[in-house]
Formats: structure tokens, sequence, C-alpha cells
């Protein structure tokens, strides 16, 4: 495989040299209109723009994100969860972790939340086409892959095998488990979930075993195929000595980064990674780039 | 900015500076100077009478960058509004007319740095504001301290770079001003008749000489190469994260957003952040990606004399010195990048 598209695409719409983007800091109101309870300790909540305006003008492209904000508590990253083929709202999946996000699950639907964004780059859409697919995610790292898998599958006859493979910590801890369903009945999907060992439960019928061992007992082809993976950084580490293992090239092969931010647009300094920031350059990397970084993400 | 075109040189009579704020006075612009304060140190604030302005003085404690990135500013407001819901009101005005009158070379060169990352690709709506609503008019520096080291990262005494105008101060006799933009232009004509085109062949003053501690372009071919040299550990023993030399830097300009609120309104604001902080990249899940003072110093080094000439062609860091000067246990950036450049020319 060869990397026929160096530079991700940047969508941001607007990013044309030369032509600034004004940036006030400034959130959009948008309605919680649902909260779906994923695990113990993530939901997911689906929002709608106040303004009918903004909400016409909203686009976004799979991978990117934003920075949403609980009014007294503050603002927090992440993707984008939902996929930006489903028009007039967007989604996105939350651990409580610290004191936006713990607020955030206090949140009730019909409750105000601030948006901004989306911000960075995103998934490859144009090189995936006419290629086999295969996301690999761990626990909440799915969020930003059900971003593109579900932009893959409302356009499927585009691409061609998709292999999904998740797993989580537990039988608890899996999330979107509706959609997993979903994809796990479809035909034109080949789908593998596991979970830790120990995290089983007496009627899970999925894997038990870590995501990478997983893989490289699934030993997928990896002639034509682009990978997309997200998950904990100990996960992906692993996953891509195992890709290797299997013969994958690691320039066919995307992960995103979530690091630490608090702008969103590459002036308050702390999410970069070497020279490159997370937040202009990412968050979507191709992952023989991100090998070639100082490691310190 | 628009650059004027040719080096324009005035003549400033010996009152220019009582004419000046007069004269801004009038116009209802906000002068900032130096301004010595009761424990000696020199900082940029408003004045209205050359009395309380400090001529002869090394350098503001606190940098130019504040005038432009507050230490603490609002971003925006808010009000509840009924249950659940909230108002989103503007953040505070844009400052008015401003000049600062006095401020050093260094500082002002500094701005050419913070307009990179404020302008790259999105642009910074509150700085910007702040840029286009303030003349910045240096003191050309005549006398260098001990820290200075302007002149090892492409400084100057005399920098203009950055600079509306440059005054060359002479006691408190007449002074030579050297317009660089038109903003520069204007404040001239604020002076009336206290400012006279200079005579044909009046040239600038030599600035003063200042050696040269090191050579930027060594030590980022070392920095490229030494992600992981032992040397960090060794020159970061001694941090205690304090961030001091950040927020002391004119170029540094990382920081947070926050929110302050009581139950029925609340500011989002932007503060003063720094990369020696501990929690400065920590996740909420408690990973942090620069674990330890090592990884945070080697980020502040590498942040100043590789990332940012990797990306905007320039390191930095102008030199002014702040840092050495106010480290609590005499950290010194010199000596660091010193070792370094010794190391890269063994």
């Amino acid at each position: 495989m060869t990397s026929e598209e160096p530079a991700l695409q940047h969508v941001q719409a607007d990013l044309e040299p030369g032509r600034l983007i004004p940036v006030d800091y400034r959130p959009d109101k948008m309605r919680i209109e649902a909260i779906t309870v994923e695990t113990p300790d993530v939901k997911t909540f689906r929002l709608t723009f106040c303004d009918a305006q903004k909400a016409g003008q909203f686009a976004f492209l799979p991978g990117q994100f934003g920075l949403y904000s609980v009014f007294g508590a503050g603002e927090a990253t992440f993707c984008i969860a939902s996929s930006p083929t489903r028009k007039g709202y967007i989604e996105c999946s939350v651990k409580s972790a610290g004191k936006v996000t713990g607020e955030l699950h206090q949140c009730e639907v019909g409750d105000t939340i601030g948006f901004r964004g989306p911000y960075g780059n995103s998934f490859p859409i144009d090189r995936m086409k006419g290629k086999n697919l295969l996301f690999i995610g761990g626990g909440i790292g799915l969020a930003p892959l059900r971003s593109v898998i579900g932009n893959c599958l409302d356009w499927r006859d585009q691409f061609g095998e998709v292999f999904i493979l998740y797993g989580a910590r537990s039988v608890d801890d899996l999330v979107y488990k509706e959609e997993l369903e979903t994809w796990r009945n479809r035909t034109d999907v080949r789908t593998l979930f596991t979970v830790d060992p120990g995290g089983e439960t007496p009627d899970w019928d999925g894997q038990v075993g870590f995501v990478p061992t997983v893989l490289e007992e699934a030993a997928p082809n990896p002639e034509n195929t682009i990978v997309l993976t997200c998950g904990p950084p100990i996960m992906i580490k692993f996953v891509l000595n195992s890709l290797t293992k299997l013969g994958f090239s690691l320039d066919a092969a995307y992960t995103t980064l979530e690091n630490r931010m608090k702008c969103g647009v590459g002036k308050c300094g702390r999410c970069n990674v070497g020279n490159v920031y997370v937040c202009k350059d990412g968050p979507v990397f191709r992952c023989d780039q991100l090998q070639a970084l100082p490691q310190e993400f | 900015m628009n650059d004027v075109s040719e080096t324009k040189l005035y003549r400033l009579e010996a009152d220019w500076l009582d004419a000046a704020l007069g004269a801004l006075e009038r116009d209802g612009v906000e002068v900032l100077a130096p301004v010595k304060d009761e424990d000696g140190s020199v900082n940029l604030a408003p004045v209205t009478a050359s009395s309380e302005v400090a001529t002869d003085y090394l350098n503001a404690l606190i940098p130019l960058k504040s005038v432009f990135m507050p230490r603490t500013e609002v971003l925006i407001e808010y009000e509840r509004a009924g249950v659940g819901d909230v108002e989103v009101l503007p953040g505070a005005a844009p400052a008015g007319q401003r000049v600062v009158l006095g401020c050093r070379p260094c500082d002002a060169r500094a701005l050419v740095m913070l307009d990179s990352v404020f302008n790259w690709d999105y642009e910074d709506v509150p700085y910007r504001a702040r840029r286009d609503s303030t003349t910045v008019v240096s003191w050309a520096c005549m006398d260098p301290g001990p820290h200075c080291f302007c002149t090892s990262v492409g400084g100057s005494p005399h920098s203009a770079e950055g600079s509306d105008a440059v005054v060359y101060l002479a006691g408190s006799g007449p002074a030579l001003l050297q317009v660089v933009t038109a903003k520069g232009a204007a404040f001239v004509e604020s002076l009336g008749d206290r400012a006279q085109p200079a005579a044909d062949g009046t040239a600038l003053p030599e600035p003063p000489e200042l050696e040269t501690k090191f050579d930027t372009g060594e030590i980022k071919t070392w920095l490229d190469e030494n992600f992981e040299s032992e040397l960090w550990e060794e020159v970061s023993l001694r941090c205690l994260g304090c961030g001091a030399c950040s927020f002391l830097c004119p170029t540094c300009h990382c920081f947070d957003i926050v929110d302050e609120s009581t139950w029925k309104h609340g500011e989002r604001r932007r503060n003063w952040d720094s990369c020696a902080f501990c929690q400065f990249t920590q996740h909420a899940s408690g990973h942090n990606p620069r674990p330890n003072q090592t990884t945070r110093c080697r980020q502040r080094v590498m942040h100043k004399f590789k990332y940012f000439p990797d990306r905007f062609e320039q390191v930095a860091c102008v030199g002014c010195g702040r840092c050495a000067q106010n480290c609590g246990v005499g950290q010194n950036l010199v000596s660091i990048l010193s070792r370094i450049q010794s190391e890269e020319k063994p």
C-alpha cells in the first residue's frame, strides 16, 4: 500500500491560505434532546442547535471535535460521535471523569449547553473509498470511530469489506450496545466484539481476550485495506504491533489523539506532541506519522 | 501594520513627553508608560503626567504581552435564564485607543511572535482588537542589563520589529524618533510642533554592544536530534515548576479557559497558564503526557527553539533575560542554551 494521500483533509471548511477565521470563544447554545446511558460512567448526549440559522449552516466531517461547555463548570473537548450523514443533530459520548464531564452527567433532557466547533481534521473518507475497512476500537475510543462507521455504512456501496473489531474491559463497559447489535445483524459487515479476560458475563457470546490478541487471531487480510483505530494509548500501541505482524503497513492505518485542549484552535499551547498540534494538525493522524513523533502522548 | 517605506526620523523637543500626554489625553487615548512601583520595580501603567513616567529603567517586570493578553480576561458572560437554560452575553468591550509609550524593543519584538500564534489560521478576536487599538512606541535600549541577550536571538537593543515607533532618549534633552508604521506616523502627528523632521543626514545612534552568547541555528540542530537526551533531566533538577519564567516571558502565550460562576451569573475567563505546571497537560483520566518536570522543562526549551521555528520560522525568545533574573532557584535559560551549544560543538 502506498500512501497516495499524504495530507489529511482539513475541512475546515474555510481553512484557506490567507483567510483568517475569527474566534471569539463564544459558544453556540445547544439543547440536549436525548441522553443514552451507555455504561455505568458513559452517557451519549444528542444535541441540537438552539439557533435555527446555525443549525442550518452547521457541517462537519467524521473525526472532527468540538469544545462542549456546561455553563458554570467550563469547557471540555470531545469528538463528534454521530455520523455527518445524519443531519440535524450531533452526538457526543462522555465518560464522567472530571469537573465538566461530571456536571454534564448531571444534565437532563431540555438543558442547554455550549458548543464550539467543529475543529480539526477528519478521517480520510476519500482515500477510504473503494477500499476494505478495518475498524479497531477500545472502550470509549469507539466514539470517533462510530462517526466514521456510520458515515461509511450510510454510503455502504462506496467501500469494500467492512470489519469492526471492538473491545472493552467488561460487558458493562461496551458502549453503543444497540448499534453493536445492528452492526452484527448486517450481512455486509463483519463484527468481532470482545471483553478483557474476567470482564465476561455468563451470557456473553462474544470473544474474551484483549483487542490486539483477538485481532491477531482474526488475522484480517491487509490487502487493499485501510485501518482506523482508536482506544486507550496502551491498546493503540499493541494494536500497531499486531498490525505490523499481520503485514499491514502503518501508512494505511489512522488513529485519533485526544490530548487536553483549551482553545481548540492552536493558541493555548497544551495539546502539542513535538511540533504537531493535535487541535490543528489532528486529531486524526496516520500511524506511521504518529510513530515518527516524540513519544509524548 | 502598514510599514512605512522609508525610515522617517523626527527630532523631539525636550518637552515632547508632556506634549504627547496632553494631546493624547485630549483625544481620549489612554497612555501606558513605565511607572516605578514602591518596591522599585517598573511596570507599564496608565499615566497622565510626565512626572509619573520612569525614563531610566532596564525593563518592566511584567512584559508588554499583558497589554494585549491580560493575565485574566472575561471571554464571555452568562446569566441563568430559567431551569437548565442560560443567556450568553458578549465578553468585555474591546479596549479603546491606547498608546504604549516606553516599552523596550525586546518586548515589542515579542509581539511579532504573538501575532504569529494569535493569527494562525484562526484570528483570536480579543487579542486582535487590542492589537488594532494600540500603538506601540518603544524606547531604544541604551544600557542593556546583565541578563540581556537579545543579540543572541536575532534582536538588537535598537530593534524596531513590532514597534510602531522607536524613541531614542538622550537624558531629559531632545530625543530622536523613528517612525516604523502608519500608527507610528499618527503618533508623531499628535506631537504637533514638538516633533520636527530630523535634519538631512541625521543618523540613528549605534546600538550598545551586547555579546552574543549562543547560536540559535546550532541549538536547533541539536534539539532536532535530542528529544531523548539525558541533559534534560540534568537541567531540570532544580526546577520547582513555579511558572515564573513563563508568566514573565514576553512571548509565552499559553492560557487556560475556566468558568467562574455563582448560581445565576457566570464568566468564562482566559487566564495565563504555564507548561511548567504539573496539571497543564493532564487528562481527566489521570494520564499525563508530560508527567514530570524533566518533560515539562524540555517542552519549554523545545517550544521556543525548535517547535516555534519549525512552525513560524522564528525563535520564540527575545532575550529579555527576565526568566533568568527572576528564577527562584537560579535556573538560567542562557546557561542551558550555552550548554546545549557546547554539546553540539564539542
